[in-house]
């Protein structure tokens, strides 16, 4: 897992196009409270080291998340490929769960680990080979079938608790991340200085205006 | 009434000089030794405990509040970032089942000095008369054993000590608030515009977000943060609008103390003081009095785990009650896309609301109703709403990059209270050894039928304002019940003062003792029900004689 170093990435590889030219959170991290860029920049910075996921896990984790977040595999020089695996590992190995766990399931930490266990032994079921060396269409028919499941039985865990699980971890990942921020335009943190031009269509001085504003995904897909 | 300083001083007890804590204040704090029999020990400093010990302080009462959590500075414990603030949220463990199981943590479980209300959005509604009495009325929930009356001098009392800003409030007892409406931002806008088209009755506020200046609390800033503890100090919690002036009247706060157990002296039939764990350390306070404000889980969990020969199940459980008629409200969210930019992350995500649907319509195949208020989302919330939708990979990332052009409303209806939805003890123990809580939640018909006839009005209000396309996600909020109040021990927990029927010095001052929720959010309730309590108990005898 590795981390374009330098300068700060502006957009995240094989993501969708990009819709707000020149933005860059980062270049306003100058405006921010000390604690909170502490937070922020530390995810910048070099991802944690593996600790909870044993290597096995590790290399399904990262081909689930990467799938779930449609990233590439490598990084592909365009942009950084978000260490999705480390951050959830760090929660995982610093207890920082939400702390609840439906009854039908193990805690987060057990689940994760039986998941991942469950999507590899599905992978060599139909595929002769682990998850994580799977082709990717293979892969994503994996996924796709326990979405598909919905609330029936996924090697004994509810499939939608389990989507609940992968989705909140790896959605909380990648959009904790500036590199995400600056892909849906959101300006990040904003204190001390706050916002002075609330309201449709206004913008602060530093904010970028959408650069394909009638590119409604749901429209399109209709 | 006397002017709010005179009442409670917190917000000019602040720095002025741009900080948020009053360090020496805390420096200087009464600190009672476990062995001094205190006037009064408090479990939790949430809205309810804070409440209770300002109030209480001011009257001479020595005592004592401890909170599980740490006693925040927003300095520097509090951050501008979603992720981050991971640590606002009451996260040990627990269980939950039912048809509706609720999760819990970062959306409805706070911690440490401030409770919930350090992350809840600031709406701060009263309840309507009708919430008082919806057995009488609809033959669903419950009565309560006080009426609006009885909580109106406190509610105006709350409300100038947060203090509350909005228009004029048009439903439930209409009545003014003591701060003008705060500017609205893009998602306020797109509701005003949407329910002004449909001919619904929509109005800014009431938010506990200080417009203007208000003793040295500055002035909001609409950074749009709310839901992660406020840096500015503008957006009420107790840690700002009732511990301060608590502390300066000799009240001690003793935060990461974890209550384990009540004690009950087994032959007087009273509590004697509560257990808890500091720092590692088993530890005793005595009181003369308890009360309890942990909230809706950790109130009954307590009481549960509190078992003695007297109480062999639970302390207040002769009749089964501990734990039961918790109520969520069914809180579904709906979103509107607009080609326009609307950029909800600005400003407040309260802002507007209306209450037009909040009580029983005779034409309608439901008893009850809901509300409905801005939300706004941020990043990570929001790709929960696009993850609902089913979608993940490349396209969740399509429908991300398309935030800035959503708004998004979320509506509060009134699930009704039912004996099975509750608050049991779990086989899984936490790290102190002790059960945890599991929480059981089914929904009923009318709750069901509720959540759809608010989305279905949440998306007339979107179209009518220009959205072309619209989408929900079903979710929760809040907590209220579980130790409920009652006219008698067969069906509550509590008597209208608060106090248990089972054990006379021990009393219940959070949301657990709320009969009906309405449509409301709880924080100003749970805050007027302690100010009640704590009056009654100010002007009676300190040892629940």
């Amino acid at each position: 897992m590795s981390v374009t170093s330098g300068a700060a990435p502006r957009r995240a590889a094989d993501g969708p196009p990009e819709r707000f030219p020149g933005f860059d959170v980062l270049e306003q991290s100058g405006h921010w409270d000390a604690v909170t860029s502490g937070v922020v920049l530390s995810r910048v910075g070099m991802p944690p080291d593996i600790r909870f996921f044993t290597p096995a896990e590790q290399a399904v984790a990262t081909a689930l998340c990467d799938r779930l977040l449609g990233q590439p595999d490598e990084d592909d020089g365009t942009g950084t490929r978000l260490p999705l695996v480390n951050l959830i590992d760090a929660r995982l190995a610093e207890h920082r769960t939400d702390g609840w766990h439906y009854h039908d399931m193990p805690t987060d930490a057990q689940a994760w680990r039986d998941t991942l266990a469950a999507l590899d032994a599905d992978a060599q079921e139909q595929y002769g080979t682990g998850f994580a060396t799977c082709a990717h269409d293979e892969q994503t028919a994996l996924i796709q079938a326990v979405q598909d499941l919905g609330s029936d039985p996924w090697h004994g865990l509810p499939a939608a608790h389990v989507w609940s699980l992968w989705t909140r971890y790896a959605c909380t990942a990648f959009y904790s991340h500036p590199t995400a921020w600056n892909e849906i335009g959101f300006s990040g943190p904003a204190y001390p200085r706050g916002y002075k031009n609330i309201g449709v269509d206004r913008l602060e001085p530093y904010e970028v205006h959408d650069a394909i504003p009638s590119d409604d995904p749901l429209r399109r897909s209709r | 009434m006397s002017s709010v300083r005179d009442r409670n001083e917190s917000a000019w007890l602040l720095p002025a000089d741009g900080a948020r804590t009053n360090h020496r204040l805390r420096h200087d704090m009464r600190r009672f030794d476990d062995t001094d029999e205190v006037d009064l020990v408090v479990v939790g400093c949430g809205a309810g405990g804070s409440t209770m010990i300002q109030r209480l302080a001011r009257a001479g009462w020595r005592v004592v509040a401890l909170d599980a959590g740490p006693f925040w500075d927003p300095d520097t414990d509090w951050v501008s970032d979603e992720a981050g603030s991971h640590h606002l949220y009451w996260t040990e463990p627990r269980v939950i089942s039912g048809s509706d199981p609720v999760p819990l943590g970062s959306n409805n479980s706070g911690r440490g000095v401030g409770g919930s209300m350090v992350h809840y959005a600031g709406y701060t509604p009263r309840f309507h008369p009708s919430d008082f009495e919806t057995y009488t009325r609809d033959g669903v929930g419950a009565d309560w054993p006080i009426d609006y009356a009885d909580l109106k001098p406190y509610y105006e009392a709350i409300e100038e000590e947060l203090p509350v800003a909005g228009e004029e409030w048009p439903w439930g007892d209409p009545h003014s608030y003591p701060y003008r409406p705060h500017p609205v931002g893009g998602n306020g806008e797109i509701f005003l515009r949407g329910a002004e088209k449909l001919g619904v009755t929509a109005k800014v506020g009431p938010v506990a977000i200080v417009n203007g200046r208000f003793g040295n609390r500055a002035h909001c800033i609409y950074r749009g943060f709310c839901l992660q503890g406020c840096k500015v100090n503008a957006k009420a919690s107790p840690l700002i609008t009732h511990i301060p002036d608590a502390l300066a009247h000799g009240a001690e706060v003793r935060a990461n103390a974890m209550v384990t157990k009540i004690e009950v002296d087994e032959r007087t039939g009273r509590a004697t003081g509560v257990h808890y764990v500091r720092d590692g350390v088993s530890r005793f306070q005595r009181a003369a009095m308890v009360a309890v404000a942990g909230y809706s889980i950790e109130t009954p969990r307590l009481l549960l785990n509190s078992a003695c020969d007297r109480f062999p199940d639970g302390i207040g459980n002769d009749f089964d009650q501990v734990g039961r008629y918790l109520m969520v409200q069914g809180a579904p969210q709906t979103a509107g896309r607009f080609d326009a930019e609307v950029r909800m992350y600005k400003a407040p995500p309260p802002e507007v609301s209306t209450e037009a649907f909040y009580e029983t319509d005779p034409s309608k195949p439901y008893q009850r109703g809901f509300s409905i208020q801005t939300v706004s989302p941020l990043p990570i919330t929001w790709a929960e709403h696009i993850a609902a939708q089913g979608h993940w990979g490349s396209d969740l990332r399509e429908y991300m990059s398309d935030y800035v052009h959503w708004s998004c409303l979320g509506a509060l209806c009134e699930f009704l209270a039912q004996p099975d939805n509750r608050v049991t003890l779990s086989d899984e123990k936490d790290r102190h050894g002790l059960p945890v809580a599991h929480f059981s939640y089914s929904q009923c018909d009318n709750d069901t039928q509720l959540m759809k006839a608010a989305q279905s009005v949440m998306e007339d209000i979107l179209h009518a304002a220009g959205a072309d396309e619209v989408i929900t996600i079903d979710r929760y909020a809040h907590l209220v019940g579980g130790a409920r109040m009652a006219a008698d021990e067969q069906h509550g927990v509590v008597d209208a003062d608060c106090r248990t029927f089972a054990v006379p010095n021990l009393y219940i001052t959070d949301g657990s003792v709320l009969p009906t929720q309405g449509s409301a959010n709880p924080a100003l309730t749970i805050m007027s029900v302690a100010a009640r309590a704590a009056d009654r108990l100010a002007r009676g005898a300190r040892n629940g004689a």
